[in-house]
Formats: structure tokens, sequence, C-alpha cells
């Protein structure tokens, strides 16, 4: 059997998301704390790497180029995708359809 | 209500949420990335 720690399987790495465009984003020293004008809630972001990933969804092919390039590492990766997943039920982030 | 308005309301909400945040901190388990809240029924928020 592999030790490899594989994302959980209930976030899809590789397709693209992007921010909810109803959610507003206020960075802080901690992160930033993300509000969604829709289903008035706050999400915490404890970490400037997850910032850095949540504003360059959308310019990336996918969550896991998003990840890397905000210099996140394969042992990290399984804790980002954890959140990206806690972050996509809460619609702050949504799935965005590949030009 | 617009979202600027809206923005005002929760600001005075959020700061003492931001601030308790920041508090609590070095506590945080190292995997904890995300927390999440929702504001409907604080006082001030509308």
């Amino acid at each position: 059997m592999s030790t490899e720690t594989l994302p959980r399987a209930g976030f899809d790495l590789d397709r693209p998301w992007r921010l909810h465009p109803k959610v507003s984003v206020r960075p802080e020293r901690f992160g930033a704390l993300l509000y969604h004008f829709g289903t008035r809630r706050l999400s915490f972001l404890k970490s400037p790497a997850l910032l850095t990933v949540v504003r360059s969804l959308v310019d990336a092919p996918s969550a896991r180029e998003a990840c890397r390039s905000a210099g996140v590492t394969e042992a990290e990766l399984p804790a980002y995708a954890a959140a990206l997943e806690t972050l996509a039920s809460s619609q702050m982030i949504c799935a965005r359809v590949s030009s | 209500m617009s979202e600027r308005a809206a923005t005002a309301d929760r600001t005075e909400a959020t700061d003492h949420l931001v601030a308790q945040t920041q508090a609590e901190e070095p506590a945080l388990a190292a995997d904890l990335l995300v927390e999440e809240v929702s504001i409907d029924g604080m006082c001030g928020v509308y």
C-alpha cells in the first residue's frame, strides 16, 4: 500500500475554480476575511498562502496549479484541498467553466 | 440594502471577529486553514 498522502476526494483540484462574484475579500494579518453577500457568511482564511491561492484561482487552469504557483508543497496540498473544499461547500468559491 | 451599506453595517461585528481570530492565532492547529462564521443574528447586522 502506498504511503503517499493524497488530497481529499471531495474537491477536484484539477478543474478551474474562481472566487464567487458575491464574495468580497479583506486581507488581514493572519490571512483574510471573506464575506459572501448572498449567504451572509464569513470565512476566515488563516494563511496568507491560502489567500494567494484563492486570488489566483481565476487565472489558473486548475486549483492544483493555483496552489503550486502560491508555493504550496505536495505535503501541504491535502490541507489546502480540504480548505478549498470547505470554501466550495460554502459557495465562497465556485467551479469555473473553461473557455 | 446596497452592498456598500451592508459592508458598513457589518464592520463592527467583523472587526470584533477579526480581533478574536488574531488573539486565538497561536493556538490554532496547523492544518486548520479555514473557519466559517454566520453573522445572521449578530447585533448591528441587517
